[in-house]
Protein backbone atom coordinates (compact mmCIF):
# COMPACT_ATOMS: atom_id res chain seq x y z
CA UNK A 1 0.00 0.00 0.00
CA UNK A 2 3.23 2.45 1.01
CA UNK A 3 4.00 2.15 -2.60
CA UNK A 4 0.71 3.89 -4.05
CA UNK A 5 1.30 6.85 -2.02
CA UNK A 6 3.78 9.29 -1.99
CA UNK A 7 5.99 8.96 0.91
CA UNK A 8 9.45 9.90 1.32
CA UNK A 9 12.23 7.81 -0.28
CA UNK A 10 15.19 8.66 2.17
CA UNK A 11 15.81 9.09 5.63
CA UNK A 12 16.41 13.24 5.49
CA UNK A 13 12.54 12.96 3.76
CA UNK A 14 11.38 10.91 6.31
CA UNK A 15 13.04 13.30 8.53
CA UNK A 16 11.61 16.49 7.38
CA UNK A 17 8.08 14.39 6.66
CA UNK A 18 8.36 13.91 10.57
CA UNK A 19 9.47 17.52 11.82
CA UNK A 20 6.54 18.84 9.75
CA UNK A 21 4.04 17.08 11.70
CA UNK A 22 5.33 17.82 15.05
CA UNK A 23 5.12 21.72 14.02
CA UNK A 24 1.35 21.00 13.54
CA UNK A 25 1.02 19.15 16.33
CA UNK A 26 2.67 22.33 18.53
CA UNK A 27 -0.48 24.37 17.02
CA UNK A 28 -3.38 22.01 17.46
CA UNK A 29 -4.66 20.11 20.18
CA UNK A 30 -4.10 18.67 22.77
CA UNK A 31 -0.67 20.47 22.97
CA UNK A 32 -2.81 23.99 22.91
CA UNK A 33 -4.82 22.57 25.78
CA UNK A 34 -1.77 22.14 27.77
CA UNK A 35 -0.23 25.45 26.65
CA UNK A 36 -3.40 26.89 27.85
CA UNK A 37 -3.45 25.99 31.35
CA UNK A 38 0.18 27.98 31.69
CA UNK A 39 -1.16 31.45 33.55
CA UNK A 40 1.82 33.23 31.37
CA UNK A 41 5.08 33.36 30.22
CA UNK A 42 7.25 36.51 29.98
CA UNK A 43 4.17 38.54 31.44
CA UNK A 44 2.40 37.51 28.72
CA UNK A 45 -1.11 35.17 28.01
CA UNK A 46 0.96 31.80 27.18
CA UNK A 47 -1.00 31.31 23.88
CA UNK A 48 0.39 34.51 22.63
CA UNK A 49 3.88 33.30 23.40
CA UNK A 50 3.26 30.01 22.19
CA UNK A 51 1.89 30.98 18.84
CA UNK A 52 5.00 33.27 18.38
CA UNK A 53 7.13 30.03 19.20
CA UNK A 54 5.12 27.85 16.32
CA UNK A 55 6.16 31.20 14.55
CA UNK A 56 9.75 31.07 14.74
CA UNK A 57 9.76 27.02 14.84
CA UNK A 58 8.49 26.70 11.05
CA UNK A 59 11.40 29.23 10.15
CA UNK A 60 13.59 27.04 11.55
CA UNK A 61 12.26 23.84 10.72
CA UNK A 62 11.96 25.09 6.85
CA UNK A 63 16.11 26.49 6.72
CA UNK A 64 17.20 23.27 8.25
CA UNK A 65 14.91 21.33 6.05
CA UNK A 66 16.44 23.67 3.15
CA UNK A 67 19.54 21.79 3.48
CA UNK A 68 18.66 18.12 2.56
CA UNK A 69 17.56 19.10 -0.12
CA UNK A 70 17.87 20.32 -3.91
CA UNK A 71 16.99 24.40 -3.59
CA UNK A 72 16.68 24.02 -7.33
CA UNK A 73 14.20 21.70 -7.81
CA UNK A 74 11.40 19.77 -5.93
CA UNK A 75 13.56 16.50 -5.81
CA UNK A 76 12.54 15.60 -2.71
CA UNK A 77 9.62 13.52 -2.06
CA UNK B 1 -10.73 64.95 12.88
CA UNK B 2 -9.73 68.71 11.89
CA UNK B 3 -6.06 68.15 10.64
CA UNK B 4 -5.50 67.29 7.01
CA UNK B 5 -2.37 65.56 7.86
CA UNK B 6 -4.08 62.09 7.97
CA UNK B 7 -5.55 62.30 4.99
CA UNK B 8 -2.69 63.88 2.96
CA UNK B 9 -0.66 61.04 3.95
CA UNK B 10 -3.02 58.28 2.90
CA UNK B 11 -3.56 60.04 -0.45
CA UNK B 12 0.15 60.62 -0.85
CA UNK B 13 0.19 56.86 -0.45
CA UNK B 14 -2.54 56.30 -3.28
CA UNK B 15 0.01 58.31 -5.62
CA UNK B 16 2.51 56.41 -4.73
CA UNK B 17 1.48 52.90 -5.23
CA UNK B 18 0.49 53.85 -8.53
CA UNK B 19 3.59 55.36 -9.48
CA UNK B 20 5.32 52.46 -8.72
CA UNK B 21 2.04 49.80 -10.15
CA UNK B 22 2.75 51.80 -13.36
CA UNK B 23 6.37 51.78 -13.95
CA UNK B 24 6.41 48.08 -12.69
CA UNK B 25 5.79 47.68 -16.58
CA UNK B 26 9.17 48.80 -17.61
CA UNK B 27 8.66 48.40 -21.41
CA UNK B 28 7.82 44.81 -21.01
CA UNK B 29 4.99 43.82 -23.69
CA UNK B 30 1.77 42.46 -21.79
CA UNK B 31 0.51 40.78 -24.67
CA UNK B 32 0.73 36.96 -23.51
CA UNK B 33 -0.58 35.21 -20.53
CA UNK B 34 3.05 34.60 -18.97
CA UNK B 35 3.52 38.13 -19.18
CA UNK B 36 0.28 39.53 -17.52
CA UNK B 37 -0.46 36.97 -15.75
CA UNK B 38 2.58 35.29 -14.20
CA UNK B 39 5.00 38.28 -14.74
CA UNK B 40 7.14 36.09 -16.71
CA UNK B 41 8.19 34.08 -14.04
CA UNK B 42 10.87 36.30 -12.79
CA UNK B 43 10.38 37.17 -9.31
CA UNK B 44 13.00 36.87 -6.77
CA UNK B 45 13.02 35.30 -3.22
CA UNK B 46 12.60 39.35 -1.73
CA UNK B 47 9.69 40.43 -3.92
CA UNK B 48 8.25 36.74 -4.00
CA UNK B 49 8.65 36.72 -0.13
CA UNK B 50 6.48 40.09 0.19
CA UNK B 51 4.09 39.76 -2.57
CA UNK B 52 2.81 36.63 -0.53
CA UNK B 53 3.15 38.04 2.89
CA UNK B 54 1.11 41.20 1.93
CA UNK B 55 -1.02 39.06 -0.18
CA UNK B 56 -2.02 37.52 2.56
CA UNK B 57 -2.07 40.17 4.95
CA UNK B 58 -5.31 41.90 4.58
CA UNK B 59 -7.35 44.69 6.08
CA UNK B 60 -8.61 41.99 8.34
CA UNK B 61 -5.14 42.77 10.55
CA UNK B 62 -5.87 46.49 11.10
CA UNK B 63 -9.03 45.99 11.89
CA UNK B 64 -10.79 42.43 12.11
CA UNK B 65 -7.79 41.27 14.25
CA UNK B 66 -7.48 43.82 16.69
CA UNK B 67 -11.50 43.53 16.91
CA UNK B 68 -11.40 39.65 17.94
CA UNK B 69 -8.64 40.50 20.49
CA UNK B 70 -10.96 43.47 21.53
CA UNK B 71 -14.35 41.36 21.90
CA UNK B 72 -12.48 37.66 22.16
CA UNK B 73 -9.10 38.00 23.32
CA UNK B 74 -6.78 35.62 22.68
CA UNK B 75 -8.93 33.01 20.31
CA UNK B 76 -7.10 35.53 17.72
CA UNK B 77 -3.67 34.08 17.72
CA UNK B 78 -5.05 30.74 15.28
CA UNK B 79 -4.68 33.32 12.51
CA UNK B 80 -1.47 33.56 13.27
CA UNK B 81 -0.62 30.07 13.80
CA UNK B 82 -2.26 28.62 10.67
CA UNK B 83 -0.67 31.89 8.43
CA UNK B 84 2.63 29.92 9.45
CA UNK B 85 1.51 26.46 8.67
CA UNK B 86 0.38 28.01 5.00
CA UNK B 87 3.77 29.03 4.51
CA UNK B 88 4.86 25.15 5.27
CA UNK B 89 2.45 23.96 2.57
CA UNK B 90 4.12 26.49 0.25
CA UNK B 91 7.41 25.26 1.16
CA UNK B 92 5.91 21.89 -0.04
CA UNK B 93 3.52 22.36 -2.83
CA UNK B 94 4.98 25.73 -4.33
CA UNK B 95 7.89 24.56 -6.04
CA UNK B 96 5.91 21.46 -7.38
CA UNK B 97 3.24 23.73 -8.80
CA UNK B 98 5.86 26.86 -10.07
CA UNK B 99 7.20 23.40 -12.05
CA UNK B 100 4.00 22.27 -13.41
CA UNK B 101 3.54 25.56 -14.55
CA UNK B 102 6.80 25.59 -16.32
CA UNK B 103 7.01 22.71 -18.14
CA UNK B 104 3.30 22.74 -19.34
CA UNK B 105 2.79 26.13 -19.31
CA UNK B 106 0.08 26.62 -15.95
CA UNK B 107 -0.75 30.02 -15.66
CA UNK B 108 -3.58 29.22 -13.07
CA UNK B 109 -5.02 27.16 -10.65
CA UNK B 110 -7.69 25.66 -12.72
CA UNK B 111 -5.49 25.08 -15.41
CA UNK B 112 -3.09 22.69 -13.51
CA UNK B 113 -6.87 20.95 -12.49
CA UNK B 114 -8.02 20.62 -16.00
CA UNK B 115 -4.82 19.07 -17.04
CA UNK B 116 -4.09 16.59 -14.47
CA UNK B 117 -7.93 14.91 -14.66
CA UNK B 118 -7.98 15.90 -18.71
CA UNK B 119 -10.82 17.93 -18.15
CA UNK B 120 -11.43 21.45 -19.01
CA UNK B 121 -15.02 21.06 -17.72
CA UNK B 122 -13.62 20.60 -14.09
CA UNK B 123 -11.03 23.74 -14.32
CA UNK B 124 -13.92 25.75 -15.81
CA UNK B 125 -16.25 24.67 -13.14
CA UNK B 126 -13.27 24.78 -9.88
CA UNK B 127 -12.19 28.54 -11.90
CA UNK B 128 -15.98 29.86 -11.47
CA UNK B 129 -16.73 27.85 -7.98
CA UNK B 130 -13.36 29.48 -6.90
CA UNK B 131 -14.15 33.03 -8.01
CA UNK B 132 -17.22 33.31 -5.81
CA UNK B 133 -15.28 33.75 -2.93
CA UNK B 134 -12.41 35.26 -4.67
CA UNK B 135 -14.93 37.99 -5.66
CA UNK B 136 -16.70 38.45 -2.42
CA UNK B 137 -13.15 38.50 -0.70
CA UNK B 138 -12.34 41.61 -3.17
CA UNK B 139 -15.16 43.21 -2.38
CA UNK B 140 -15.01 43.49 1.34
CA UNK B 141 -11.47 44.28 0.69
CA UNK B 142 -12.89 47.44 -1.17
CA UNK B 143 -15.41 48.43 1.23
CA UNK B 144 -12.25 48.72 3.78
CA UNK B 145 -10.64 50.78 1.52
CA UNK B 146 -13.61 52.83 1.10
CA UNK B 147 -14.28 52.96 4.58
CA UNK B 148 -10.63 54.52 5.10
CA UNK B 149 -10.77 56.99 3.09
CA UNK B 150 -14.32 58.32 4.06
CA UNK B 151 -12.34 58.05 8.18
CA UNK B 152 -8.89 59.78 6.90
CA UNK B 153 -11.20 62.23 5.16
CA UNK B 154 -13.48 63.24 8.25
CA UNK B 155 -16.34 62.39 6.02
CA UNK B 156 -15.25 64.12 2.63
CA UNK B 157 -15.15 61.69 0.64
CA UNK B 158 -17.90 59.22 0.37
CA UNK B 159 -17.93 55.31 0.80
CA UNK B 160 -19.12 55.58 -3.43
CA UNK B 161 -16.50 57.28 -4.09
CA UNK B 162 -13.87 56.01 -2.14
CA UNK B 163 -15.28 52.69 -3.94
CA UNK B 164 -14.58 53.88 -7.38
CA UNK B 165 -11.55 55.85 -6.43
CA UNK B 166 -9.85 52.81 -5.18
CA UNK B 167 -10.59 50.03 -7.97
CA UNK B 168 -9.78 53.31 -10.52
CA UNK B 169 -6.45 52.68 -9.20
CA UNK B 170 -6.02 49.41 -9.29
CA UNK B 171 -7.51 48.19 -12.39
CA UNK B 172 -5.16 51.11 -13.70
CA UNK B 173 -2.22 49.54 -12.69
CA UNK B 174 -3.02 45.87 -12.90
CA UNK B 175 -3.84 46.36 -16.57
CA UNK B 176 -1.03 48.47 -17.57
CA UNK B 177 1.15 46.16 -15.37
CA UNK B 178 -0.41 42.76 -14.90
CA UNK B 179 1.26 40.76 -11.99
CA UNK B 180 4.24 42.63 -12.46
CA UNK B 181 2.16 45.40 -10.74
CA UNK B 182 0.87 43.70 -7.92
CA UNK B 183 4.32 42.31 -6.73
CA UNK B 184 5.83 45.73 -7.02
CA UNK B 185 3.00 47.41 -5.59
CA UNK B 186 2.64 44.35 -2.60
CA UNK B 187 6.65 44.95 -2.23
CA UNK B 188 5.96 48.21 -1.18
CA UNK B 189 2.76 47.74 0.85
CA UNK B 190 4.43 45.04 2.68
CA UNK B 191 7.02 47.60 4.19
CA UNK B 192 4.80 49.90 4.71
CA UNK B 193 2.47 47.65 6.84
CA UNK B 194 5.37 46.36 8.85
CA UNK B 195 6.71 49.48 9.47
CA UNK B 196 3.08 51.50 10.24
CA UNK B 197 1.79 48.20 12.35
CA UNK B 198 4.70 48.24 14.86
CA UNK B 199 5.00 52.28 14.97
CA UNK B 200 1.20 52.35 16.16
CA UNK B 201 1.32 49.32 17.98
CA UNK B 202 4.49 50.48 20.32
CA UNK B 203 3.09 53.90 20.30
CA UNK B 204 -0.27 52.74 21.51
CA UNK B 205 0.92 50.49 24.25
CA UNK B 206 2.63 53.28 25.31
CA UNK B 207 -0.17 55.81 25.60
CA UNK B 208 -1.84 53.43 27.72
CA UNK B 209 1.04 51.67 29.56
CA UNK B 210 3.34 54.99 30.11
CA UNK B 211 6.42 52.51 29.29
CA UNK B 212 6.94 50.04 25.81
CA UNK B 213 6.63 46.66 27.13
CA UNK B 214 4.08 44.45 25.63
CA UNK B 215 3.21 42.54 28.37
CA UNK B 216 2.53 45.52 30.16
CA UNK B 217 -0.84 45.63 28.91
CA UNK B 218 -1.55 42.62 30.10
CA UNK B 219 -0.96 43.08 33.91
CA UNK B 220 -4.48 44.84 34.10
CA UNK B 221 -6.45 42.76 31.34
CA UNK B 222 -5.32 39.85 34.11
CA UNK B 223 -7.29 41.46 37.33
CA UNK B 224 -10.36 42.59 35.31
CA UNK B 225 -10.93 40.45 32.18
CA UNK B 226 -8.61 37.20 32.89
CA UNK B 227 -11.68 35.30 30.24
CA UNK B 228 -9.77 36.85 27.49
CA UNK B 229 -6.54 35.60 28.33
CA UNK B 230 -7.16 32.13 27.42
CA UNK B 231 -9.32 30.07 25.01
CA UNK B 232 -12.13 29.76 24.70
CA UNK B 233 -12.05 33.38 25.14
CA UNK B 234 -14.44 36.05 25.94
CA UNK B 235 -17.04 34.62 23.79
CA UNK B 236 -16.66 31.52 24.81
CA UNK B 237 -16.75 30.14 21.70
CA UNK B 238 -13.15 29.46 20.41
CA UNK B 239 -12.92 26.22 22.01
CA UNK B 240 -9.99 23.44 21.45
CA UNK B 241 -12.00 21.50 19.13
CA UNK B 242 -12.88 24.77 16.92
CA UNK B 243 -9.14 26.27 17.16
CA UNK B 244 -8.30 23.04 15.79
CA UNK B 245 -10.39 22.46 12.81
CA UNK B 246 -10.06 26.04 11.61
CA UNK B 247 -6.65 25.99 11.58
CA UNK B 248 -6.61 22.98 9.92
CA UNK B 249 -9.15 24.15 7.47
CA UNK B 250 -7.74 27.39 6.66
CA UNK B 251 -3.90 25.78 6.17
CA UNK B 252 -5.80 23.75 3.42
CA UNK B 253 -7.65 26.50 1.74
CA UNK B 254 -5.20 26.77 -1.40
CA UNK B 255 -7.04 30.01 -2.57
CA UNK B 256 -6.28 31.08 -6.92
CA UNK B 257 -4.28 34.10 -5.98
CA UNK B 258 -1.93 31.95 -4.03
CA UNK B 259 -0.72 30.14 -7.03
CA UNK B 260 -0.10 32.48 -9.54
CA UNK B 261 1.70 33.93 -7.04
CA UNK B 262 4.27 30.80 -6.77
CA UNK B 263 3.94 30.31 -10.35
CA UNK B 264 5.10 34.07 -10.73
CA UNK B 265 8.75 32.97 -9.01
CA UNK B 266 12.04 32.85 -10.86
CA UNK B 267 12.61 29.62 -9.94
CA UNK B 268 11.48 26.63 -7.57
CA UNK B 269 14.45 27.25 -5.23
CA UNK B 270 12.97 31.04 -4.80
CA UNK B 271 9.63 29.83 -3.83
CA UNK B 272 11.55 27.62 -0.87
CA UNK B 273 13.77 30.86 0.06
CA UNK B 274 10.82 33.00 0.18
CA UNK B 275 8.19 30.56 2.30
CA UNK B 276 11.27 29.46 4.42
CA UNK B 277 11.04 33.08 6.13
CA UNK B 278 7.44 34.06 5.35
CA UNK B 279 5.99 33.06 8.89
CA UNK B 280 8.27 35.71 10.28
CA UNK B 281 6.86 38.28 8.33
CA UNK B 282 3.11 37.79 10.66
CA UNK B 283 4.88 39.37 13.49
CA UNK B 284 3.17 42.56 11.85
CA UNK B 285 0.17 41.01 13.28
CA UNK B 286 0.82 41.17 16.90
CA UNK B 287 1.20 45.20 17.66
CA UNK B 288 -2.10 45.67 15.95
CA UNK B 289 -3.81 42.91 18.40
CA UNK B 290 -2.34 44.96 21.05
CA UNK B 291 -3.98 48.16 20.25
CA UNK B 292 -7.64 45.14 20.65
CA UNK B 293 -6.67 44.61 24.05
CA UNK B 294 -5.54 48.18 25.11
CA UNK B 295 -9.21 49.35 24.12
CA UNK B 296 -10.46 46.45 26.12
CA UNK B 297 -10.39 49.17 28.88
CA UNK B 298 -9.85 52.11 26.75
CA UNK B 299 -12.95 52.06 25.03
CA UNK B 300 -15.18 50.03 26.34
CA UNK B 301 -18.48 51.08 24.49
CA UNK B 302 -17.05 51.01 21.44
CA UNK B 303 -20.04 49.88 19.23
CA UNK B 304 -18.16 47.75 16.24
CA UNK B 305 -15.31 46.04 17.41
CA UNK B 306 -13.09 46.36 14.14
CA UNK B 307 -12.99 50.04 14.30
CA UNK B 308 -10.97 49.75 17.51
CA UNK B 309 -7.64 50.73 16.37
CA UNK B 310 -9.11 53.76 14.18
CA UNK B 311 -10.74 54.84 17.16
CA UNK B 312 -7.96 54.43 19.63
CA UNK B 313 -6.05 56.31 17.23
CA UNK B 314 -8.21 59.04 16.65
CA UNK B 315 -8.86 59.92 19.83
CA UNK B 316 -4.78 58.97 21.27
CA UNK B 317 -2.54 59.34 18.24
CA UNK B 318 -0.83 62.41 16.84
CA UNK B 319 -2.29 63.53 13.57
CA UNK B 320 0.83 61.84 11.45
CA UNK B 321 0.47 58.22 13.28
CA UNK B 322 -3.38 58.31 12.07
CA UNK B 323 -2.43 59.29 8.41
CA UNK B 324 0.50 56.41 8.55
CA UNK B 325 -1.98 54.07 10.12
CA UNK B 326 -4.28 55.32 7.23
CA UNK B 327 -1.75 54.41 4.48
CA UNK B 328 -1.00 50.95 6.04
CA UNK B 329 -4.56 49.72 6.67
CA UNK B 330 -5.05 50.90 2.73
CA UNK B 331 -2.41 49.00 1.58
CA UNK B 332 -3.52 46.21 3.55
CA UNK B 333 -6.96 46.06 1.70
CA UNK B 334 -5.63 47.07 -1.31
CA UNK B 335 -2.34 44.54 -1.41
CA UNK B 336 -5.16 41.74 -0.98
CA UNK B 337 -7.76 43.04 -3.44
CA UNK B 338 -5.89 43.18 -6.39
CA UNK B 339 -4.28 39.62 -6.73
CA UNK B 340 -8.23 38.13 -6.44
CA UNK B 341 -9.45 40.39 -8.84
CA UNK B 342 -5.85 40.02 -11.35
CA UNK B 343 -6.74 36.13 -10.98
CA UNK B 344 -10.36 35.64 -11.50
CA UNK B 345 -9.81 37.48 -14.58
CA UNK B 346 -7.01 35.72 -15.90
CA UNK B 347 -8.96 32.32 -15.24
CA UNK B 348 -12.12 32.98 -16.49
CA UNK B 349 -10.19 34.47 -19.57
CA UNK B 350 -7.75 30.95 -19.54
CA UNK B 351 -10.16 28.45 -18.28
CA UNK B 352 -13.61 29.25 -18.88
CA UNK B 353 -14.03 31.42 -22.41
CA UNK B 354 -11.17 30.13 -24.05
CA UNK B 355 -12.08 26.75 -23.86
CA UNK B 356 -15.64 27.46 -24.86
CA UNK B 357 -14.59 30.12 -27.60
CA UNK B 358 -11.46 28.73 -29.04
CA UNK B 359 -9.44 31.56 -28.74
CA UNK B 360 -5.90 31.74 -29.06
CA UNK B 361 -3.51 32.34 -26.57
CA UNK B 362 -3.16 35.54 -27.93
CA UNK B 363 -6.72 36.87 -27.40
CA UNK B 364 -7.27 35.05 -24.27
CA UNK B 365 -4.06 37.06 -22.95
CA UNK B 366 -5.99 40.94 -24.51
CA UNK B 367 -9.30 39.52 -22.76
CA UNK B 368 -8.18 38.47 -19.58
CA UNK B 369 -6.50 41.82 -19.32
CA UNK B 370 -9.71 43.79 -20.49
CA UNK B 371 -12.07 41.79 -18.21
CA UNK B 372 -10.77 43.32 -14.88
CA UNK B 373 -12.83 46.47 -15.95
CA UNK B 374 -16.06 44.47 -16.23
CA UNK B 375 -15.20 42.64 -12.91
CA UNK B 376 -14.75 45.81 -11.31
CA UNK B 377 -17.29 47.73 -12.73
CA UNK B 378 -20.23 45.24 -12.72
CA UNK B 379 -19.70 42.97 -10.16
CA UNK B 380 -16.93 44.39 -7.33
CA UNK B 381 -17.96 48.25 -7.35
CA UNK B 382 -21.59 47.69 -7.24
CA UNK B 383 -21.63 45.25 -4.53
CA UNK B 384 -19.06 47.18 -2.45
CA UNK B 385 -20.95 50.51 -2.36
CA UNK B 386 -24.59 48.10 -1.47
CA UNK B 387 -22.76 46.08 0.80
CA UNK B 388 -25.51 43.19 0.88
CA UNK B 389 -26.18 41.81 4.08
CA UNK B 390 -25.33 38.47 2.57
CA UNK B 391 -21.86 39.56 1.37
CA UNK B 392 -19.64 37.84 4.52
CA UNK B 393 -21.89 34.23 3.83
CA UNK B 394 -21.17 34.26 0.41
CA UNK B 395 -17.38 34.53 1.54
CA UNK B 396 -17.73 31.79 3.81
CA UNK B 397 -19.69 29.28 1.90
CA UNK B 398 -16.60 30.11 -0.82
CA UNK B 399 -13.65 29.88 1.41
CA UNK B 400 -15.54 26.49 2.06
CA UNK B 401 -14.74 25.13 -1.48
CA UNK B 402 -11.85 26.47 -1.43
CA UNK B 403 -10.35 23.39 1.40
CA UNK B 404 -12.98 21.14 -0.64
CA UNK B 405 -10.80 21.23 -3.70
CA UNK B 406 -8.43 19.36 -2.00
CA UNK B 407 -8.86 16.01 -3.91
CA UNK B 408 -7.59 17.86 -6.65
CA UNK B 409 -4.53 18.65 -4.95
CA UNK B 410 -3.67 14.79 -3.43
CA UNK B 411 -4.61 14.07 -6.74
CA UNK B 412 -1.45 16.02 -7.89
CA UNK B 413 0.78 15.48 -5.53
CA UNK B 414 0.60 12.55 -3.16
CA UNK B 415 -1.57 10.20 -4.34
CA UNK B 416 -1.83 8.89 -8.67
CA UNK B 417 -4.98 6.97 -8.64
CA UNK B 418 -6.90 9.64 -8.04
CA UNK B 419 -9.87 9.94 -11.05
CA UNK B 420 -11.28 13.17 -12.47
CA UNK B 421 -14.96 11.37 -11.37
CA UNK B 422 -13.43 10.90 -8.14
CA UNK B 423 -12.08 14.46 -7.66
CA UNK B 424 -15.68 15.68 -8.86
CA UNK B 425 -17.40 13.88 -6.47
CA UNK B 426 -15.38 14.45 -3.53
CA UNK B 427 -15.62 17.86 -4.15
CA UNK B 428 -19.59 18.14 -4.56
CA UNK B 429 -20.34 16.34 -1.21
CA UNK B 430 -17.99 18.08 0.69
CA UNK B 431 -19.04 22.17 -0.80
CA UNK B 432 -22.66 20.19 -0.12
CA UNK B 433 -21.77 19.08 3.37
CA UNK B 434 -19.64 22.69 3.97
CA UNK B 435 -22.14 24.80 2.85
CA UNK B 436 -25.30 23.30 4.96
CA UNK B 437 -23.24 23.50 8.04
CA UNK B 438 -22.33 27.09 7.80
CA UNK B 439 -25.47 28.14 7.04
CA UNK B 440 -28.17 25.61 8.78
CA UNK B 441 -26.76 24.10 11.26
CA UNK B 442 -23.53 25.95 12.02
CA UNK B 443 -20.42 24.21 13.27
CA UNK B 444 -22.20 21.28 14.52
CA UNK B 445 -20.29 19.74 17.97
CA UNK B 446 -18.11 22.71 17.71
CA UNK B 447 -15.93 22.02 14.81
CA UNK B 448 -15.66 23.65 11.96
CA UNK B 449 -17.80 23.30 8.82
CA UNK B 450 -14.94 22.89 6.24
CA UNK B 451 -13.59 20.34 8.41
CA UNK B 452 -17.13 18.22 8.56
CA UNK B 453 -17.19 18.58 4.40
CA UNK B 454 -13.53 17.49 4.22
CA UNK B 455 -14.07 14.40 6.65
CA UNK B 456 -17.41 13.41 4.38
CA UNK B 457 -15.31 14.67 1.13
CA UNK B 458 -11.84 12.57 1.25
CA UNK B 459 -13.63 9.04 1.98
CA UNK B 460 -16.29 9.82 -1.07
CA UNK B 461 -13.04 10.81 -3.34
CA UNK B 462 -10.58 7.74 -2.62
CA UNK B 463 -14.10 5.02 -3.10
CA UNK B 464 -15.04 6.62 -6.33
CA UNK B 465 -11.57 7.04 -7.75
CA UNK B 466 -10.63 3.78 -6.94
CA UNK B 467 -14.80 2.15 -8.80
CA UNK B 468 -13.87 4.34 -11.41
CA UNK B 469 -11.39 4.93 -14.74
CA UNK B 470 -8.21 6.51 -13.57
CA UNK B 471 -6.82 9.26 -15.77
CA UNK B 472 -4.48 8.06 -18.52
CA UNK B 473 -1.21 6.50 -17.08
CA UNK B 474 1.15 9.25 -19.54
CA UNK B 475 -0.56 11.93 -17.86
CA UNK B 476 -0.23 10.58 -14.93
CA UNK B 477 3.35 9.99 -15.16
CA UNK B 478 4.16 13.37 -16.75
CA UNK B 479 2.61 15.23 -12.84
CA UNK B 480 4.42 12.29 -10.91
CA UNK B 481 7.83 12.89 -12.24
CA UNK B 482 7.76 16.36 -11.17
CA UNK B 483 5.58 15.96 -7.94
CA UNK B 484 8.02 12.57 -6.66
CA UNK B 485 10.87 12.01 -8.79
CA UNK B 486 12.15 10.12 -6.50
CA UNK B 487 9.29 7.83 -5.30
CA UNK B 488 8.41 8.01 -9.19
CA UNK B 489 11.78 6.56 -10.07
CA UNK B 490 11.48 3.53 -7.28
CA UNK B 491 7.91 2.68 -7.45
CA UNK B 492 5.46 5.13 -9.43
CA UNK B 493 6.37 3.98 -12.95
CA UNK B 494 5.22 0.92 -11.82
CA UNK B 495 2.16 1.72 -9.52
CA UNK B 496 0.71 3.87 -12.35
CA UNK B 497 1.09 1.50 -15.18
CA UNK B 498 0.08 -1.60 -13.10
CA UNK B 499 -3.39 0.91 -11.93
CA UNK B 500 -3.99 2.16 -15.29
CA UNK B 501 -3.73 -1.72 -17.33
CA UNK B 502 -5.70 -3.00 -14.76
CA UNK B 503 -8.21 -1.01 -14.38
CA UNK B 504 -8.31 -0.22 -18.04
CA UNK B 505 -8.97 -3.64 -18.88
CA UNK B 506 -11.53 -3.90 -15.60
CA UNK B 507 -13.46 -0.86 -17.28
CA UNK B 508 -13.46 -2.63 -20.89
CA UNK B 509 -14.96 -5.37 -19.60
Amino acid sequence: MHRRFVLPTTLSGWGVLLAFIGLLALGLWPVIGWINRAPSWLGMPAIVVWSYAVVFASCAVMAVANRFIDTEGPDDD
Amino acid sequence: MTSPAPLAITLSYVVVVMAIGLHARRGRRMDSLEEWGVAGRSMGPVTLYLLIAAGSVSAYTFMGAPGWAYAKGVPVFYVVVYLAYLALVAWYCGPRVWAFGERFGHVTQASAIADRYQSPFLGGLSALVMSVGSLAYAVLQTIGSAYILTVMSGGAIPVWLGVIGVLSCIALYLFVSGQRAIGRTNAFQGVLMFAVAWAVGLWAVHAATGGWRLAAVFDRLREEHAAWLSLPGAGGDMSFRFWTTSVIVSMLSFMPPVWTQWMSAASAGTIRRSATWLPSYYLVILPMVMVGFIGIYALPELARSDTVVLEYALQHLPAVLVGLLGAGTLAASMSSCEPFIHSVALSYGKDVIQPLCGLSDAATARLARWLIVPLMALVVAPLAIAEPGSLVMILLIGLGFATQVMPAFIGMFLWPRASRVGVIAGILVGFVVTTAFTTLWKHPLGIHAGFWGLMINLPVFVAVSLATRPVDAAVTERFFRIAAPQWYRRHGKKVIRTHNARESAAHND
